[in-house]
């Protein structure tokens, strides 16, 4: 096991950053934590890099207790969301500095830069300062400065957050293959399920300080542990009672079981390929339904058409929360 | 008055030019052309670098320039060691009495040079100082020595090289700092590596600020120095002296010289400024 946090707790004056953390990531994984804005997971991650000391609890790394080590001996990679770049170096001087600080000979140096600059596409631009590099060249430059002191785990910080959505959507996937070839026990952190439930091996959910649920993409997915999860990882509706998600939802034009429900369509949303249809039941719960283009087509769904609304057998449900929650 | 669009040429911008130009030329600009003129110009005999060739000429004093010189480096030096480690701890630490000391900082530009000699003397002064006469046993000398001089001109100065690094340290912020520790730096390499050539040009035209304003000091020196000649006079202090003899031309010379290498400093810091501007 790469990295053991237990029973972490800090507290900022009055207000519980994190609550009890127990947490364990394997070694050579991906893992993403993954959770709403203010929920914890940057104190999380610095408080793994030893930036942030807990108030209680233990963080061991690679079997070694690093609870009082200096983030200086704890040999991590960590990617700060808005690059924190040596303005005043060249690329290849801040790739260099780890390498320096380590007093590397010379040639070793000059080696290990140029096989990282390789690594993330950044060769041509060894000699240029980072402010005359992209945001997204930049935060690779961040990468390959982590990965050039061969730390025991890699943490990254909202790395692709500060980027537009296609370049976060090219170097998400580069980071994968990157992973895929360097293998080093890597965490990151993202406030996007799309991201998480792509790139991640394994994904911890944390809200409000705790942690919610680990687990695969599918596990999340498939079995969320609350409403929480199931929530924020896709999109859920009420059906009958129950949280679904609504591709789960069939929509017919009669029942077609003891569980259909009689409604009206109240609303129909073309979305590209697929059609978001809101439908009002009779029992007056309002129900998101989601189906293809085609689908829709053949069953001629309007607003005010009368059609039936039942589970697909096999969906995934659990007990809506009460509406106090 | 949020529009970015000028103001239309009325007859009043013309005034307005006017006045200041006249202001600052009556105040500033003329006075010191006029010391010009006179350090090299006498009545009745013309243009004469006489003045200039008394004052190299005279041991006295090149010893009150050299006396000048060195203080206003020893105090820059101590004020940017000082000014250095006083920004970092009011930016990036915190600790109580904080606000309390930011205050004091300015205190130097607030009060009068004069009050400031004062107080030296009430602490330091050898025979009824309140540290003085410790100090004097121990064979060191402060009120109307060396030290004194080098003191007074510091306490002047001390805010000038603080008030031009804060600002910055607190813009760079501290994440490039904190990446550097991830990286293994201890924090005395992170200062040299990474904080030190983020602030270097705030800290170059706080050094040179601090050096013109150095030179000039009077005020506080006269009170400390004694302004013994040949020991303890500094240039200042014998413009003054000259001055008071009715030997004005000698007396414009060197406050020429002063001058000059202010304007000197000024012309560096701009430069310097138009400099950091393109690099940023
Ligand atoms: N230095 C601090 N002082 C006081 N409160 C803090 C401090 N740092 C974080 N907090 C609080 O702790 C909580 C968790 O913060 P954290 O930065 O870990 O959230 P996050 O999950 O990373 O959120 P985001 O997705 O917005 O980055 C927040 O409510 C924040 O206000
Ligand atoms: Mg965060």
């Amino acid at each position: 096991m790469s990295i053991e946090v237990s029973g972490v707790n800090k507290r900022y004056g009055d207000f519980v950053a994190l609550e009890d953390i127990n947490l364990t990531i394997p070694t050579g994984q991906l893992t993403a934590l993954l959770g709403p804005s203010g929920g914890g997971k940057t104190t999380l991650l610095r408080v793994i890099a030893g930036l942030e000391t807990p108030d209680s609890g233990s963080v061991v790394i690679e079997g070694k207790d690093a609870t009082s080590l200096p983030v200086q001996k704890r040999n991590v990679g960590f990617v700060f969301q808005h690059y924190a770049a040596f303005k005043h170096l060249s690329v290849a001087k801040n790739v260099a500095f780890g390498l320096e600080i380590r007093k590397r000979p010379r040639a070793e140096i000059a080696a290990k830069v140029e096989e990282l600059l390789e690594l993330v596409h950044l060769s041509q631009f060894a000699n240029r300062l980072p402010s005359q590099l992209s945001g997204g060249q930049r935060q690779r430059m961040a990468l390959a400065r982590a990965l050039a002191i061969e730390p025991s785990v890699l943490l990254l910080d909202e790395p692709f957050g500060a980027l537009d959505a296609k370049v976060r959507k090219e170097l998400r996937d580069w980071l994968r293959r990157l992973h895929d070839e360097v293998h080093v026990t890597t965490v990151f952190v993202t406030h996007d399920q799309e991201e998480a439930l792509e790139v991640a091996d394994e994904i911890v959910v944390v809200n409000q300080g705790g942690i919610e649920q680990i687990g695969t993409p599918e596990q999340l997915y498939d079995e969320p542990a609350n409403d929480f999860v199931m929530s924020f990882l896709g999109d859920v509706t009420t059906l009958g009672g129950a949280l679904i998600r609504p591709h789960d939802v069939e929509v017919t034009p009669s029942p077609i079981s003891e569980h259909s429900l009689e409604g009206t369509v109240s609303r129909v949303l073309r979305i590209g390929f697929e059609v978001r249809l809101t439908v009002l039941t009779d029992d007056g719960e309002v129900v998101t339904a989601e189906l293809t283009r085609t689908h829709a087509r053949a069953l001629q769904l309007e607003e005010g058409v009368n059609v039936f609304v039942t589970p697909s057998p096999g969906a995934y449900t659990m007990p809506a929360p009460s509406p106090a929650a | 008055m949020a529009e970015t669009r000028r103001a239309p040429r009325t007859p009043l911008t013309y005034v307005l030019r006017l006045v200041v130009i006249a202001y600052l030329g009556l105040l500033v600009a003329w006075p010191v052309v006029l010391v010009a003129w006179n350090a090299f110009h006498v009545p009745d005999v013309g243009f004469t670098t006489e003045a200039f060739a008394g004052i190299f000429g005279d041991p006295q004093m090149m010893h009150a320039i050299q006396l000048t010189c060195m203080a206003a480096v020893v105090a820059t030096l101590i004020n940017l060691v000082f000014g250095v480690s006083i920004s970092l701890l009011l930016v990036r630490t915190e600790f109580p009495g904080k606000r309390v000391l930011s205050a004091l900082i300015d205190l130097p530009l607030s009060v009068s040079p004069i009050v400031v000699g004062l107080a030296l003397v009430l602490v330091y002064g050898g025979r009824d100082g309140w540290f003085g006469p410790t100090l004097e046993s121990a064979g060191i000398q402060v009120i109307f020595a060396t030290p004194g001089i080098i003191m007074a001109t510091a306490f002047v100065s001390l805010p000038l090289v603080i008030r031009e690094v804060i600002p910055v340290l607190e813009e760079i912020g501290t994440e490039q700092e904190q990446a550097a520790a991830s990286l293994g730096a201890s924090s005395w390499q992170t200062f040299w590596r990474i904080t030190l050539p983020g602030i270097k040009w705030a800290v170059i035209y706080g050094v040179v600020l601090t050096l013109a304003r150095s030179l000039g000091e009077f005020g506080a020196v006269k009170v400390v120095s004694g302004n013994v000649l040949g020991q303890t006079r500094t240039a200042t202090l014998a413009v003054e002296e000259k001055y008071l003899n009715f030997d004005q031309q000698g007396a414009y010379a060197v406050a020429f010289l002063l001058a000059s290498v202010s304007v000197i400093c000024i012309l560096v810091v701009f430069v310097l400024r138009a400099r950091g501007a393109r690099v940023r």
